[in-house]
């Protein structure tokens, strides 16, 4: 995946995610969980291990049980498996695709610059705002404002919102400063990244549309 | 020659604020490099925003006067005509450095000029050669070290060979390494020829070395001249701060230990971030912890007040392990004042902020809340929005938060970092009142004059371990040699 245009990155992600939406046999599911688990398990990042067993089981063991109580076991597992897949397929496109490629292909494919910077700016700061969430609370705790979650601090937790929304703010005012000052917005802007599409990029391009039209009329039937 | 920059009786007020530039005469002519010193609040920012054309055009307000950069009338001239002129590297650096990679930061000003890639690819790898960077290339800024996150930003600006570089604040929480690295690469810049603008509350790393020194208060220009003579303004103005000699506290008559630190170790996702620390703290004893950033200090003080759990080893107040009390006995017990005031605000004015702790523990000491308002300077403050504050009056209204539970330890992170010389002798006699009354205190800080004045007892950190622990004047040696071997150095 590596050496694939951007472009054909995202085009073979786009329609793993309509794979996955458009499948309703369990046995076709469970092909595609196998196969995805197999992706995780040759993509994964050892240094934090258990990190996303944290992530997915939780979310997809209440998708399962709220299915088993309100319709019925099949309607359960192919509710859970498919949002399994959907994750497994987020976590195969961030980890094969940079947010500078992802942001390139948009471009190459003709979204506005403005629209691809809000994707990329908000990739830039989801740490920055997780960080800010943990200097929050440790700052909170060392007045004696219990943050923990626990069902009795949830009136405190305006003690964590409030600084964090307001400090979100003052970012993006600095942010827009920062912008403004590097020339946004200016018209004619050009990109250093050149991207070229190959032979084997077409092939892919339209393996991956004609699989997902196979699919979906292989579904209908 | 003609001037670069001139302005010519300027005024400025932001909407619906009052003044905040008065009547304002300069000139800089070309490769001049200037500091620019003042209060919190006294209109530098507001100078520098002058003169790439972000006043008027982004903050629009009430702009009087004229403000010409390179023969064009800023009024008249689009910010995205300018800033290949002027390039502004603001304080915020996580707001600078905006893009997935410091490839793409540096790219983007090139890129919004419309430059071939080619050529964008030639100039951010010559730029990068020349400040050091180019192994940071390719990583997130979320990564980087302050230092380093200080030069990718420079060469955000640098890159487009600006005839103008204004810095704000540079050396705001760099330790000596990272001051050092970045004094280095302005003087090579100024060597250039370039014209620089520092702006700044830290006179020491760049004071010598600018051509000329402006001092602004309330507004107006009240000093403009050769640095060497500005000594007595800053001092009178208390923009470099005046300390009291500092007079031996005495420790508690029993000697007994508050807060026990036991062979401390501390593991955070695989790493080794403390190894066998063991340290002690009396009633009334004032201590400073020093080291370069990264070495642990911050890792350290949260293990005083059980925010972080060792992976081995024991913290212990009063004889009993710190975690075993509940979070608000915790804060009772250590009082930690983190080093942003802004991430503790949550009420609609100062005074529910203050008192939002002992709220929460059901009991209000009403005399001692009037005594640090006194001490503090905040009487006038308290029917005021804590957001609306000044950063020197935001920091007040932190560590009052955290002194109104009256804890028997006092930790600050970095209290003096980007303050004014005015909050820094405040803090200083605030910490010597705190001690006297027996409260031990505890000061993280790379400011040494700060340090010196406070504490009569220094913690040096290395590595993540305690590498001295006595005298000032002992330690000091000490912490001198570690900076000296400082490996950085930049091409």
């Amino acid at each position: 995946m590596a050496n694939f245009d951007p472009r054909t990155k995202l085009t073979f992600l786009v329609t793993a995610v309509g794979a996955v939406l458009v499948t309703r046999r369990p046995e076709t599911l469970a092909v595609q969980s196998l196969l995805l688990l197999g992706a995780i398990i040759l993509l994964k990042d050892d240094r934090r291990p258990g990190h996303l067993r944290r992530l997915f089981l939780p979310m997809t063991a209440l998708v399962f049980m709220t299915g088993l109580v309100f319709f019925d076991l099949q309607t359960a597992l192919r509710l859970a498996s498919r949002l399994f897949n959907l994750l497994a397929v987020s976590f195969v496109c961030f980890k094969t695709i940079d947010p500078d490629e992802m942001a390139g292909a948009l471009q190459k494919l003709g979204i506005p610059f403005s629209l691809v910077f809000i994707l990329s700016a908000g990739l830039r700061y989801v740490p920055l705002i997780g960080r800010k969430i943990h200097n929050i609370v440790d700052a909170q705790q060392a007045r004696g404002i219990d943050l923990r979650p626990r069902i009795r601090n949830i009136p405190h937790f305006a003690a964590l919102l409030t600084p964090l929304v307001v400090q979100a703010f003052v970012l993006s005012d600095d942010l827009a400063l920062a912008m403004e000052s590097r020339g946004f917005g200016c018209e004619n802007r050009s990109s250093r990244r050149t991207y070229l599409l190959r032979p084997i990029d077409y092939i892919l391009i339209g393996a991956s549309l004609g699989g997902l039209c196979l699919l979906a009329w292989w579904e209908r039937g | 020659m003609a001037a670069l920059i001139e302005l010519n009786r300027v005024s400025y007020r932001y909407a619906g604020a009052a003044r905040i530039l008065k009547e304002i005469d300069l000139t800089i002519p070309p490769g001049e490099s200037t500091a620019v010193f003042g209060a919190s609040g006294s209109g530098k920012s507001t100078l520098a925003c002058l003169f790439n054309g972000l006043i008027p055009h982004f903050f629009g307000g009430l702009l009087e006067g004229t403000v010409i950069v390179a023969g064009s009338p800023t009024r008249n001239t689009m910010v995205s005509e300018l800033f290949s002129q002027v390039g502004l590297v603001l304080q915020n650096t996580d707001a600078q450095l905006f893009n997935a990679t410091v490839e793409d930061d540096v790219a983007f000003g090139l890129e919004s000029l419309g430059y071939p890639a080619i050529e964008i690819r030639k100039r951010t790898h010559r730029i990068s050669e020349t400040l050091g960077i180019s192994h940071l290339l390719h990583r997130s800024p979320e990564t980087l070290s302050g230092g380093e996150k200080r030069l990718a930003a420079i060469a955000t600006v640098l890159c487009l060979d600006p005839a103008l570089l204004i810095l704000d604040e540079p050396f705001a929480g760099l330790d000596h390494r990272g001051t050092r690295v970045v004094r280095d690469v302005l003087r090579q810049i100024q060597r250039q020829g370039r014209n620089l603008v520092l702006i700044e509350h830290r006179t020491k790393p760049f004071f010598a070395e600018a051509d000329r020194c402006i001092i602004i208060d309330e507004g107006a220009i009240c000093f403009d001249g050769k640095p060497a003579e500005a000594s007595g303004v800053l001092l009178d103005l208390h923009l470099m701060p005046r300390y009291p000699e500092r007079t031996a506290r005495r420790r508690s008559r029993s000697g007994e230990s508050i807060l026990v630190v036991k062979d401390l170790s501390c593991r955070i996702e695989g790493r080794d971030i403390l190894s066998d620390i063991s340290l002690s703290l009396a009633h009334g004893e004032a201590v400073a912890i020093v080291g370069e950033n990264g070495v642990g200090k911050t890792t350290l003080i949260k293990h005083f007040n059980g925010l972080l759990q060792p992976t081995t080893g024991e913290v212990s107040f009063k004889g009993r392990c710190i975690r075993n009390l509940h979070p608000s006995a915790r804060a009772v017990a250590v009082g930690v004042c983190f080093q942003n005031p802004n991430d503790q605000f949550f009420e609609v004015d100062v005074r529910k902020e203050i008192l939002a702790g002992p709220k929460r523990l059901g009991k209000i000491d009403w005399k001692w809340f009037e005594q640090i308002c006194d001490t503090l300077s905040l009487r006038l403050l308290l029917d005021r929005s804590p957001y609306r504050l000044s950063e020197g009056e935001k920091r007040r209204v932190a560590l009052a938060s955290i002194l109104v539970m009256r804890p028997e330890v006092l930790v600050l992170d970095e209290p003096t970092a980007g303050q004014d010389g005015r909050f820094k002798e405040t803090l200083a006699h605030m910490c010597a009142t705190i001690s006297e009354m027996g409260t031990a205190v505890v000061v993280v800080t790379h400011d040494l004059d700060f340090a010196r004045t406070t504490t009569d007892r220094w913690v040096v950190m290395h590595a993540g371990r305690i590498v001295s622990d006595g005298t000032p004047d002992k330690m000091r040696e000490k912490l001198l040699s570690f900076r000296e071997d400082a490996t950085y150095r930049p091409p």
